[in-house]
């Protein structure tokens, strides 16, 4: 066989694959339902003061810089064997303010994704401080474990290179981990 | 109404428009998501929550950028979330994964279809193998859009393909030439 006939057999499985599924429809459908029960959601929790998503950010950062949460992410280099640990001083808090921090003085733009927000490289974009050359950015997190990365100029995925690895390398390479704890203690 | 028209009317806040996106688009993503997760019930959750997610961030999308993409990014790392806490899960009951890889071996067996046939075949695949032939040979995108969708350089992204199509050959030989 020729590499026409590879591309060929390559591209006929790939029609293949794109059967629909027996079910698929019905599926559809309770999609549909559900975004439109969403909306109904959305709509409720606007009209009962909900904060939009950059109010929420803002009063994070306040609260951030007025020391309530002094969690920092990126506290620990990358040769340690643990996540870092970031606390609040309250600890009975059910979210901290935990500031993600990134040297990136070329950059247009740089956003925060993680597990906490879907991976979603539009819902956190950082903010450029320290002279233009850092970017960071305070999120509310509750305690326990998170994956995050930073995304570059809107494509390039890129871990935290002052916080380690997360383990699960066999899908997902390039991610870090932070560890938010429930206490006020902190482990870097 | 195309696809430009109706981005631009989910993005100020029509939700008929974001459902008609969804319908169009909700074929691409549960395909994606059962091949990568390689389970129905999984899949669907995984394509709900991430239209969902989409929904709740569509008055952020930037003008100019493609809504497949974009939507694909978000589906992707659903599915890399969704198959690590899954692999966790499984890991409680057992670590030998030599026998989860038997157990998926083991499907090609009473495949009648062509669909099937192909699909138990690319299942095998490596996950980001998998993920690479998925997004070029099923889905359509230009590598620069599977950077954007994957977070890999164009040239890793080449390799990979490379490498599943290597990987596939001689299964795809059987199924289409025995």
């Amino acid at each position: 066989m020729t590499d026409g006939d590879f591309e060929r057999l390559y591209e006929r499985a790939g029609a293949a694959l794109r059967a629909p599924a027996p079910d698929e429809d019905a599926a559809r459908d309770r999609l549909v339902k559900r975004i439109h029960a969403e909306s109904l959601r959305s709509t409720t929790r606007r009209g009962n003061a909900f904060l939009p998503w950059w109010a929420a950010l803002a009063a994070a950062a306040i609260a951030f810089a007025a020391g309530l949460g002094t969690g920092r992410a990126t506290t620990s280099s990358r040769s340690s064997t643990a996540a870092p640990v970031a606390s609040g001083a309250a600890a009975d808090a059910a979210q901290r303010p935990i500031e993600f921090v990134f040297v990136a003085p070329a950059a247009r733009n740089v956003s925060l994704v993680g597990d906490f927000n879907g991976w979603d490289a539009s819902a956190t974009p950082m903010r450029r401080t320290d002279g233009r050359t850092t970017w960071s950015v305070a999120v509310q997190l509750p305690a326990g474990r998170h994956v995050y990365a930073f995304v570059v100029d809107g494509d390039a995925w890129v871990a935290d290179p002052q916080a380690p690895l997360a383990p699960e390398q066999w899908y997902g390479q390039r991610n870090s981990v932070v560890v938010v704890a429930a206490s006020g203690d902190r482990r870097s | 109404m195309t696809e430009e028209a109706l981005v631009a009317r989910a993005v100020e806040g029509d939700v008929d428009a974001y459902a008609t996106l969804a319908e169009r688009y909700y074929g691409s993503c549960a395909r994606i998501a059962r091949r990568m997760l390689r389970n129905d019930a999984d899949a669907e959750d995984v394509v709900q929550d991430t239209f969902l997610r989409a929904f709740r961030a569509i008055g952020r999308f930037e003008r100019g950028r493609e809504f497949r993409v974009w939507l694909f990014t978000i589906l992707v790392n659903q599915c890399r979330t969704a198959a690590t806490s899954r692999k966790r899960r499984q890991q409680r009951f057992s670590d030998d994964e030599t026998a989860l890889d038997r157990a998926t071996d083991e499907r090609p067996t009473g495949i009648v279809d062509e669909t099937s046939a192909v699909a138990a075949a690319v299942d095998r695949l490596d996950p980001l193998l998998r993920e690479a032939f998925l997004l070029k040979y099923v889905e359509g995108l230009e590598y620069a859009e599977m950077a954007t969708v994957t977070g890999a350089g164009i040239s890793a992204l080449k390799m990979r393909v490379k490498r599943a199509c290597d990987a596939l050959r001689p299964m795809l030989e059987a199924i289409y030439h025995d």
